[in-house]
């Protein structure tokens, strides 16, 4: 304890010595502000706001570390006065968060047992203080008239401040009319100071209106510009959850400022991958509710910067299937918003994918469901070949550095095209189950291309091999007849599936999305394709992707985007392999299913529910 | 009846405590909003019975009563009127933070700053944060207010105005006894003795309120009616309010548009020439406007309502004959004045 000490007091002075020189910065600030009411100072004081407002929240650290009263006046005898002129401040008493550190300061410095006259005095203050900012009119005039009119003050008080926001909304309706007379000055600049003095208003619930039009208004004059400050106030407090906004607004905020949009994307994305995805349908919930999707609708320039942050996020973890199926998601929602839009907006696909190959934007564009399904075969073959034909001038073109650069870039955006439009990648694992061995060539390059889109190492062929491979086994598995079921398949099979060091592994995730495909959709008995689904999923572990896998294509199913004439038998043969595989997972993992068994018991639940198999 | 004078008087005893005495250490979270439950609701028997004078008068009596035996007891007290009531809780909130014996804990769930904005005023308000509240709204509107310049008479005249229409509507509606509406016009003109300007700038915005209903147009009637018979109001309203807003009331209410008319020959016929000054003065010791002044007031007057101009000049003319119909400046303010116009 008493090696301590002096690092305490230490710690202090340091404190104070700072707080002192900052002390008398914002002390010459408080009264600067207090002398003049020009338009000059209410900026300074709305620019210096957040600053002010990490200060305050200094100072009161410094009061609460303070034994007494007397102490801090010791330390620092303008703390008393600094506070004083800030509560005649507007700015900072209509601001929600400077206004509780005021108080909170105040506070601090009463005294519950006085104990001498320095705090005595202090609490004098402090109550003063008090009734005068809650009590005290200006307007003498206006209070005598309400008082005759038998109007109280609060009521008053409030009806002004909601006349004062409709006036002002009125106004930022009217200004900048479409055709701006270059000599006349136009009173645009209203629009910007108007927004920086809504600085401290953003929690205001009363200011809302005013705000929602702020941010609404058509974007025609060059002065017309909304205030830095105010946009990054906003975003702030909108991600920090303490303001609601319309819909309208917040795609106006992230149009007018790219880091809130940013911050919205990345928390989406935190979102989602936190829970990795066993439930797809909640996905596009998700989506909607963030409302993104929307707000790249609504503009072009929302939609681009979102992807790119999508490409930087793939680029860094390029194999992650639920980035990937997210962004596949994502532009599927954006794409019926688009629709939903589109009688009032007609923006060209070149616009909205500026980077993508052009031959390839139709063609990967065009959903599936608006193809007839004989076409499919021949529309993937001719996708595979295209890109195929893009890897190759990729790979030719790595002796020149410019060109090679360019290659790469190519090919990327040429996949990440295709991660948009991924239903194509399952339509084609669909036809790949009906397919013959002379067929799904093509298609497997599509799919080993989708999953491993680098050739890094030249390991593509390689992997294509060992895709061909997995294809041979699946196969021969649903064909077999003959049980039990045969083991050199299997085994091949499960190896396959298993990472191993030694050599380049292909990607688990696309055999077991053939193995579910080929459960689902091969014309075998039901029994027969579980029991090759469950050994498979059972020796290879991979239970819980399995039944993603399942879920999203009961998710296609639904959304019919895979046409097929027995939609009801699919169904029902999907719900089967779901139960089956749940089964087998809580079976399998009878740790887990004890937690969950003690967490409902510790809060009053039912027994352990689940008999082992 | 009864229960309502008890309250009543119950109420007043409240304040005095809440005001003058050390009861208040005792006071907690649920005292508080007790407290301010019944300052609402005198509020509340305030504008049920405000326009009933026959109520008002008996417990306006009760709360006399109540002074009486309070000033007994508190020497500080200040009394309560029936009109105080409307504003009590504002009165209960005064008391109390003057009160030095008020416990700081009190204060605090009074100025707590984290209580949800109450944005509609619902009938189970919870005390706290009452203040926080008062304090952001007063801050907000100080925040705003340098960029309202839109609003013509400024945002809290037009509330006032608002209000003043109101008030004004709902005496009228009961049972037409417009000396009831009369009076209280005069009350308030009354209570603005030394702030008559301000109370014009209201007159102007009340006047100026759209019209959505017959009521209100009635009411404005009535309140250029009242003006009409009060020179000095009107009067000090056509010397003092900014040249814009009267013609925009002259425009928006013919009846004013003709006082208007009347005032400025009024204030024509009260000058003389001064040869000293070489221009016509008024005689009054309290010179409000010149005859420069006066010609302006004219011309825009005229640019508003064109027809008018015909008018009025077919009537100066008839004044200019009546003097005399000479051609020589500082004769006639009449001939005068019709030169300066036709300039």
């Amino acid at each position: 304890m008493s090696q301590l000490q002096p690092l305490i007091q230490l710690h202090q002075m340091a404190e104070s010595l700072m707080n002192s020189q900052e002390m008398q910065f914002w002390l010459e600030k408080a009264v600067t502000w207090g002398q003049a009411d020009s338009p000059d100072t209410q900026e300074d004081t709305c620019l210096h706001l957040s600053r002010l407002r990490d200060f305050l929240q200094q100072l009161l650290a410094h009061i609460n570390n303070m034994s007494s009263t007397t102490e801090t006046m010791k330390r620092l005898p303008f703390l008393g006065q600094f506070l004083g002129r800030l509560c005649w401040n507007p700015y900072v008493t209509a601001d929600a968060t400077s206004r509780r550190l005021l108080f909170q300061c105040l506070w601090g410095l009463y005294s519950e047992h006085p104990g001498n006259a320095v705090e005595r005095k202090a609490n004098q203050w402090i109550r003063k203080v008090f009734c005068q900012l809650a009590t005290e009119e200006d307007d003498a005039a206006a209070q005598a008239l309400m008082k005759h009119m038998g109007v109280p003050p609060e009521e008053y008080h409030l009806k002004v401040l909601r006349k004062m926001v409709a006036l002002l909304q009125e106004n930022i309706g009217k200004s900048c009319s479409s055709i701006c007379n270059i000599n006349q000055r136009c009173s645009c600049d209203r629009i910007k100071a108007t927004s920086e003095a809504c600085v401290p208003l953003i929690t205001c619930p009363e200011a809302a209106p005013l705000i929602g039009v702020l941010l609404q208004q058509p974007v025609t004059c060059v002065r017309a510009a909304l205030s830095e400050d105010f946009l990054d106030a906003l975003s702030s407090a909108y991600s920090s959850q303490c303001l609601s906004l319309e819909e309208q607004a917040v795609v106006s905020l992230w149009y007018h400022n790219l880091s809130s949009l940013e911050e919205a994307v990345l928390s989406l994305l935190e979102c989602v991958l936190a829970n990795t995805g066993s439930m797809p349908q909640k996905l596009e919930q998700q989506l909607a509710q963030s409302l993104l999707p929307k707000a790249c609708a609504q503009h072009c320039a929302i939609f681009l910067h979102v992807n790119d942050i999508f490409r930087s996020i793939l680029k860094q973890a390029e194999g992650t299937e639920s980035v990937k199926y997210l962004i596949q998601t994502f532009t599927s929602c954006f794409r019926r918003e688009l629709v939903l839009l589109q009688h009032q907006t007609s923006v060209s696909l070149k616009a909205l994918f500026p980077q993508s190959p052009q031959s390839l934007l139709v063609p990967l564009l065009t959903l599936p469901s608006e193809m007839p399904r004989e076409a499919w075969r021949h529309h993937l073959n001719w996708l595979s070949g295209s890109l195929q034909r893009l890897t190759e001038e990729e790979e030719e073109g790595d002796g020149d550095s410019s060109s090679s650069t360019r290659g790469h870039h190519k090919l990327f955006e040429a996949w990440f095209l295709l991660v948009q439009c991924a239903q194509w990648v399952q339509v084609a694992v669909q036809l790949l189950v009906t397919s013959g061995p002379e067929d799904c060539g093509p298609l497997l390059w599509l799919l080993t291309f989708y999953h491993h889109p680098t050739n890094r190492g030249h390991h593509r062929a390689l992997q294509l091999v060992h895709a061909r491979e997995a294809w041979d086994h699946l196969h021969s598995l649903f064909l077999a007849l003959a049980r039990p079921l045969p083991a050199d398949h299997l085994q091949s099979l499960v190896t396959l599936l298993s990472p191993q060091p030694q050599r380049p592994a292909l990607s688990p995730l696309l055999i077991l999305n053939l193995l579910v495909n080929f459960a689902v959709f091969f014309q075998q008995s039901l029994s027969g394709s579980t029991e090759i689904l469950q050994t498979v999923v059972d020796w290879s572990g991979l239970v819980d992707e399995a039944v993603c896998v399942l879920n999203s294509l009961e998710l296609r199913l639904n959304q019919g985007s895979c046409i097929s004439s027995d939609t009801n038998r699919l169904h029902l043969r999907i719900k089967a392999l779901q139960n089956t595989l749940t089964h087998r997972r809580e079976a399998l993992c009878p740790a887990e299913n004890q937690a969950h068994a003690l967490a409902r018991s510790k809060t009053g639940g039912s027994t352990y529910p689940h008999t082992h198999a | 009846m009864e229960a309502v004078l008890k309250n009543l008087a119950s109420a007043a005893e409240l304040l005095a405590v809440a005001a003058h005495s050390g009861v208040v250490e005792q006071w907690d979270k649920q005292t508080l909003s007790r407290a301010f439950h019944w300052a609402r609701y005198c509020e509340h028997i305030f504008s049920r019975f405000h326009s009933n004078p026959e109520m008002r008068g008996i417990m306006e009596k009760q709360l006399q009563l109540t002074n009486q035996s309070l000033r007994a007891a508190f020497p500080e007290y200040t009394e309560v009127s029936f009109s105080d009531l409307s504003r009590c809780q504002h009165l209960l909130l005064v008391g109390l933070l003057n009160n030095p014996e008020l416990p700081i804990s009190i204060m605090k769930i009074l100025f707590d700053t984290w209580s949800p904005a109450s944005a509609n005023q619902s009938e189970y308000q919870d005390v706290t944060g009452f203040c926080n509240h008062i304090i952001q709204c007063k801050s907000a509107c100080k925040v705003l207010s340098p960029f309202t310049g839109a609003s013509a008479v400024g945002a809290d005249a037009e509330v006032q105005g608002v209000m003043l229409m109101e008030r004004l509507g709902a005496l009228l509606s009961r049972g037409g006894e417009a000396c009831r509406a009369e009076h209280f016009l005069d009350s308030v003109l009354q209570g603005c003795e030394g702030a008559a300007e301000h109370f014009c700038l209201v007159i102007a915005a009340a006047l100026l309120t759209t019209k959505n209903s017959a009521a209100q147009t009635a009411s404005q009637g009535f309140l250029l009616d009242w003006l009409h018979r009060k020179h000095s109001v009107l009067q000090l309203m056509c010397s003092a309010l900014p040249a814009a807003l009267l013609i925009d009331l002259a425009k928006e209410h013919l009846k004013f548009r003709d006082a208007y008319c009347d005032v400025l020959k009024k204030w024509a016929s009260d000058m003389e020439y001064s040869v000293s000054e070489g221009e016509w003065v008024q005689t009054s010791t309290k010179r409000t406007v010149s005859f420069q002044k006066l010609t302006e007031h004219f011309l825009a007057l005229f640019e508003a309502c064109p027809p008018l101009r015909e008018d009025v000049e077919k009537e100066l003319n008839a004044l200019n004959i009546a003097d005399g119909d000479f051609d020589v400046r500082g004769l006639s303010v009449w001939g005068d004045l019709l030169s300066a116009l036709n300039n």
